[in-house]
């Protein structure tokens, strides 16, 4: 639906062992935790660990087994979320960044007891800065 | 059982031409709004500024952070807004997520609980009607009517391709809606459902994409060919239309087409005549003026608007239509205010045609609308 505006241009950060993007909802609503299905992070074609793997959005990180029963929390139209790996990558030089996204559409049932999911995916250039220098926390591993 | 019943629920307009309300849905600007273009305060005062009311409709989940709570100082804020920017609340879109769960879906009274703070959110809000939508089936429109009634609030189903109002689901609620019979159960008509061919801005987008004149030819002509044979006769029907397009697209060397293809030819463009909206026609409390784009006569090709507003107008209807434009999702050329400025302008032409006018003034819009719909006092039939 909004595939193009998944990564957000300019926000790759790397710790040295991990690095994290922003990335915003392909989608016109707010979805619950629990559809978030699952994500890729890969840069410079290496894909991070899919255990690795850590999304944070309002205020907390979470596992994608954390977030598969959480209808709690919703990711707002309007809000930036954190996706996060271990991969390291250098500050300060270009890197290509791809995002893939699962998300499960709730109200869309297309058979019995199945509901749509919509698999989208963003490719990015830009440079990564060290986040040390930058605003975004570090997410523990 | 005929079209047209006399059951508590549905409205009879013999004889009386109707004025729709012109409005539109914030969810024409849904690039802007994700965007960060506009926030809702900002959109809210352009639709007023640039005149796409004074009908207004918001997709709770959309456009309410936190939705389907609201605290009563963000609703007075929110109805204080729109009061003050001169327009006039119709629909709340709500959504029925039957699956939210990922690994079940709701039972019934989970679904019902759902529902319930939605619609009283859309009471809080202001809004008199909630659309609905179709994973909700007749059983639970039945134990939703106390529930609409109580908060004063009309549930509009919504009518939207690939289905259309004489499928078998859609005859299957406007059945139960006679035997419930109450006022505050209908529909929201989209006009998805009856389009006259594949989006010409669509095409233009697939163009883009490298796509062939050849293909995109062929494109235009399958789905014409399933417009001449109408909507799909069953689910295999479907199935082999959709297949159709992936085969066009593969045959043609561009197999990245055809999922695109076959879900917009399939599911976007409904092949469904004007007319079958006469269905349900006493039912429609709410429309989605549904659209693609305006051409350089300032006509929308695949939408007959014309036809349309004038059915709703000999039918006697004078709710509010919602300018719903669609194209954002592949026009990222033109702007969507400018087009949703031209398809309220056909919109208004229409009217004028058929004898009577599009409501544009919000006092009068908001009397009208009044008068529309049931009320909650004493609304039990």
């Amino acid at each position: 639906m909004i595939p193009d505006r998944i990564i957000e241009q300019g926000t790759l950060t790397t710790s040295g062992a991990r690095a994290a993007v922003e990335v915003r909802i392909p989608w016109y609503r707010a979805l619950p935790a629990s559809c978030i299905a699952g994500a890729g992070l890969t840069i410079d074609g290496v894909a991070a660990p899919a255990e690795s793997l850590r999304w944070e959005f309002n205020g907390r990180t979470f596992t994608f087994a954390e977030m598969a029963t959480n209808t709690d929390d919703w990711w707002f139209p309007l809000d930036s979320a954190v996706l996060s790996g271990d991969l390291s990558v250098e500050a300060d030089v270009e890197h290509e960044v791809s995002v893939e996204l699962t998300l499960y559409i709730p109200y869309i049932v297309i058979g019995d007891g199945e509901v749509l999911h919509i698999e989208e995916h963003d490719t990015k250039t830009m440079t990564a800065r060290s986040s040390a220098d930058s605003a975004t926390q570090e997410v523990a591993a | 059982m005929t079209a047209f019943g006399s059951a508590p629920g549905a409205v009879e307009r013999q004889g009386a031409v109707g004025s729709p309300i012109q409005g539109v849905t914030l969810y024409s600007f849904t690039r802007a709004f994700h965007g960060r273009e506009y926030d809702l305060e900002g959109l809210i005062r352009k639709v007023a500024a640039d005149g796409y009311g004074p009908g207004l409709e918001i997709i709770g989940f959309s456009s309410f952070r936190g939705f389907p709570d609201i605290d009563d100082a963000y609703a007075g804020w929110f109805r204080d807004l729109v009061a003050e920017a001169g327009l006039v609340q119709t629909s709340l879109a709500v959504n029925a997520d039957i699956g939210i769960h990922r690994d079940r879906l709701l039972n019934q009274d989970e679904l019902i609980e759902y529902m319930r703070r939605q619609i009283a959110a859309a009471a809080k809000l202001g809004f008199p009607i909630a659309r609905v939508q179709i994973s909700i089936e007749p059983d639970s429109m039945e134990a939703l009517a106390p529930i609409a009634e109580e908060h004063g609030v009309t549930l509009a189903l919504e009518v939207h391709a690939d289905q259309y109002a004489s499928h078998p689901r859609i005859l299957a609620l406007r059945d139960r809606y006679e035997k419930v019979g109450s006022p505050f159960l209908g529909f929201t008509a989209d006009w998805g459902a009856t389009t006259v061919g594949f989006a010409p801005s669509l095409i233009e987008a697939y163009r883009r994409r490298g796509a062939s004149e050849e293909l995109l030819g062929e494109v235009v002509e399958l789905w014409d060919e399933f417009y001449e044979q109408g909507p799909p006769a069953d689910q295999a029907d479907h199935g082999q239309r959709f297949g159709r397009f992936i085969g066009l697209a593969a045959q043609h060397g561009r197999p990245d087409l055809g999922i695109d293809f076959a879900i917009n030819g399939t599911g976007l463009f409904g092949p469904a005549r004007v007319d079958d909206w006469r269905e349900i026609m006493p039912w429609i409390r709410h429309v989605h003026g549904k659209f693609f784009g305006i051409d350089e006569n300032g006509e929308e090709p695949s939408v007959p608007v014309r036809d349309l507003v004038t059915l709703l107008v000999e039918s006697g209807y004078d709710g509010a239509i919602s300018s719903e434009y669609e194209g954002w999702h592949w026009n990222h050329w033109q702007s969507p205010f400018e087009i949703i400025a031209g398809e309220q302008a056909v919109q208004r032409s229409a009217a004028e045609s058929a004898g009577s006018r599009m409501t544009t003034d919000a006092d009068q819009a908001r009397r009208q609308l009044a008068a529309w719909l049931p009320r909650a006092e004493g609304a039990r039939a």
